[in-house]
């Protein structure tokens, strides 16, 4: 796995790594349980996606902790700065994720009272889907250091683009037709928008794994569709 | 080489907890290499000094002793950390179920529910979480390799690893059900359970997976279908029970209304046939949809049956179809037989449903595709979405793409289209109805068969939606509509059994 003669060390990096792993299952399951509680309309769901979002600062916290002691201590050079320095954005991405479907869960606690749409939170469901397929894509390779899988998931940003405008239109259609659905929409419109959010944040991961892998930046234009 | 002495020196002087934490060592072994090497280091640092400087022998005596103390208490250290950390002692004679017979790790390894050993030493370090032995079940589904490795990097949910600490260090035995999601999502239930431990801060837990995706999508394919069945049926039993109600009342003498009727209700019968037929293969489809298939088929074959059973439709309707592709039997793939013809037949049925009279439906097959070609689009102009991806990737791919001339689907739909009972906005699918089930069957089947699916097309731009929306989508094709030639094409792609001869 690491060919450091001082093993600690080695394991050390490991540790790191895996932490970050640790945090990305979290996350992970915060965007779950976060449209499942839109989809469901399961009030007591979002509340503990809530809750939780504070592990997850908690766990950015230590991972950063963790890395600048890395670097005060071993001078980590090349592979490892690397590591070191991927981690802690990783590590920063994912809480920003986690920050994403905590206000996903809010939102899904406020059009809970208003009248079922299904057709629109089921459009929240298959989007969601797609963006947690990314999400669990980019930390498997981040996990196996695939370099491909990671490109797969910097590549294919623009389908949750797509989702999303096609999401977007259906909610204008919505709003025009019947205006008393206009707060519990907008409330939907937001959620989408923080399901593409989430979606660029496992493109900029990909990144941070390129640039881990290889050490250097990923310039290449990324395929983007325009969103509102 | 001055690095590596630096990160000696440095490791001296650390406090001993740190050998401890890092003791949990994987590989300990490793650990002895560099420790004759770093005292062996400073004796010669010192005997150089002693030859240099011999002035002050005693200093370098001194040093010598602090040396020799430091190199004692690390050993003691490394010796204690190696104890901790070293894999739960095997019996040089495995403890076997009789004399003869297979060891107990044998008979674990045997056992098809995913089984797995954890340990654990500090309940703080979160991520470090040991798998020390993992039947052949646990390494096949969740890709364990190697001997020791970290749970994390396995098994993330939440969730589990939670309930994998209590039972390490709460002592509790608990089971929790999680999901893992890819292109086919599993349900999982987990047993987690405390194991004795005779010594050592080291704690063990088992951890027992079980499958139990059948049960749930038993579950949940009953619901869907009442819910479907239940909503979508309602449509053309309402409108029965009209004509019937018109028929007994003032229509009753009425010869003409009640042949016209007659027939209306024939066509609502007809389309309910249809559509419990089109649910039910669907619901069937989705139970296997995690089973990979076995069995032999060959898509040329099945686009030439295809097109076979279509020809007389296509004539009445002015259509031609044509086929290109490999000859039948030389790219066999591992299919469901009867489930590739559907693919075949949905997709062409399609086509035709948009065909305008006079037009062509080409279906094409491309074999030897890397997943990348597969994927790519064949005209930039058009707008294309991937519908479907694998989440395994297969070295190459065989691709049916059947393309017809009809309206084409503009962009802002292309994201709903393979979803049940979707239809697309205005478009008129002529005078036979679908039952809007028919690119969900194909999806699901591609699915199953760890294909993709892609669209592409090319549409008339809109023009209704720029007086009712403030805005344009910036991406919509605008070409000028007299030479516009529009279309709709799917590739589904299929993993191919055989490389391609170099």
């Amino acid at each position: 796995m690491n060919t450091h003669i001082v093993k600690t060390y080695g394991e050390e990096l490991d540790q790191l790594s895996a932490e970050v792993v640790l945090m990305g299952g979290l996350a992970e399951a915060q965007v779950a349980d976060a449209v499942e509680a839109v989809a469901r309309r399961d009030v007591a769901l979002a509340q503990s996606v809530v809750v939780r979002d504070q592990k997850l600062d908690e766990l950015e916290k230590d991972i950063e902790r963790k890395c600048i002691r890395l670097i005060a201590l071993r001078q980590p050079m090349a592979a490892d700065l690397r590591k070191t320095v991927a981690a802690m954005k990783i590590a920063t991405s994912l809480e920003r994720t986690g920050d994403l479907a905590k206000n996903i869960a809010k939102r899904s606690m406020v059009i809970a009272e208003a009248e079922p749409m299904s057709p629109l939170t089921r459009s929240i469901e298959r989007m969601g889907k797609l963006v947690s397929s990314r999400l669990r894509d980019v930390l498997d390779a981040y996990k196996s250091g695939k370099l491909d899988m990671a490109m797969a998931v910097w590549s294919s940003d623009t389908e949750v683009d797509e989702h999303y405008n096609a999401l977007f239109r259906e909610l204008l259609t919505y709003m025009m037709g019947d205006p008393r659905t206009i707060s519990a929409c907008t409330h939907i419109l937001f959620m989408a928008k923080n399901l593409e959010r989430i979606g660029d944040h496992a493109t900029n991961m990909a990144e941070h794994i390129h640039y881990e892998i290889t050490g250097e930046d990923y310039v290449e234009d990324r395929p983007k569709s325009s969103t509102f | 080489m001055d690095n590596r002495i630096l990160t000696h020196a440095s490791v001296l002087y650390l406090p001993h907890s740190d050998y401890i934490d890092g003791g949990m060592a994987h590989k300990p072994r490793k650990i002895r290499g560099y420790f004759p090497l770093s005292v062996a280091t400073g004796i010669i640092v010192l005997i150089v000094l002693a030859i240099v400087a011999p002035q002050a022998p005693w200093l370098i005596w001194v040093a010598l002793a602090v040396l020799a103390t430091c190199a004692f208490a690390m050993n003691r250290d490394i010796e204690r950390a190696k104890r901790d950390a070293k894999p739960a002692p095997v019996a040089t004679e495995p403890v076997r179920v009789q004399p003869e017979g297979p060891s107990f790790q044998e008979v674990l390894r045997a056992i098809p529910d995913p089984v797995m050993i954890v340990s654990g030493v500090e309940p703080n370090d979160i991520a470090g979480r040991w798998i020390i032995f993992a039947n052949t079940a646990a390494r096949e589904e969740f890709h364990i390799t190697g001997e020791n490795g970290l749970l994390v990097s396995s098994l993330r949910n939440p969730e589990v690893l939670e309930a994998v600490d209590e039972a390490l260090f709460g002592g509790i035995r608990r089971d929790t059900v999680f999901e893992t999601s890819g292109a086919q999502d599993k349900f999982w239930r987990a047993w987690t359970s405390p194991l004795p431990v005779r010594e050592g801060a080291r704690r063990l837990s088992l951890l027992v997976l079980r499958d139990e995706t059948d049960i749930r999508r038993i579950e949940r394919m009953r619901a869907d279908f009442l819910a479907n069945a239940s909503h979508e049926l309602r449509t053309p039993l309402a409108s029965l029970t009209g004509f019937i109600e018109t028929l007994r009342g003032h229509a009753k003498d009425d010869i003409k209304a009640r042949d016209k009727f007659l027939n209306i209700m024939a066509a609502q019968a007809d389309r309910m046939g249809r559509l419990i037929h089109d649910l039910l293969s669907l619901s069937r489809i989705e139970m296997n949809e995690h089973v990979p298939p076995s069995g032999e088929a060959d898509l040329s074959l099945a686009a030439r049956d295809v097109m076979d059973s279509l020809s007389i439709l296509a004539q009445e309707k002015g259509v031609s179809l044509t086929f290109t592709g490999p000859a039948p039997g030389s790219h066999p793939l591992i299919a469901d037989r009867d489930q590739i013809l559907q693919v075949v037949q949905n997709l062409s049925d399609n086509a035709l449903k948009y065909a305008p009279r006079g037009s062509q439906i080409e279906l094409e097959i491309l074999t030897d595709r890397t997943l990348e070609q597969a994927i790519a689009a064949r005209d930039p102009s058009a707008s294309k979405l991937v519908l479907l991806r694998p989440d395994r990737r297969d070295d190459f791919y065989t691709v049916i793409r059947v393309k017809d001339h009809g309206p084409g689907i503009r962009r802002e739909f292309l994201p709903r289209l393979a979803e049940r009972f979707y239809r697309v906005e205005g478009q008129k699918s002529g005078d036979k109805l679908g039952t809007g089930l028919g690119l969900a069957i194909v999806k699901h089947i591609i699915n199953r068969h760890r294909g993709g699916l892609v669209v592409e097309s090319v549409a008339l731009p809109s023009t209704t939606d720029k007086d009712l929306l403030a805005y344009d989508l910036p991406d919509t094709v605008t070409i000028p509509s007299d030479n516009l030639i529009t279309y709709t094409a799917f590739s589904a792609y299929f993993p191919q059994p055989r490389r391609p001869k170099a």
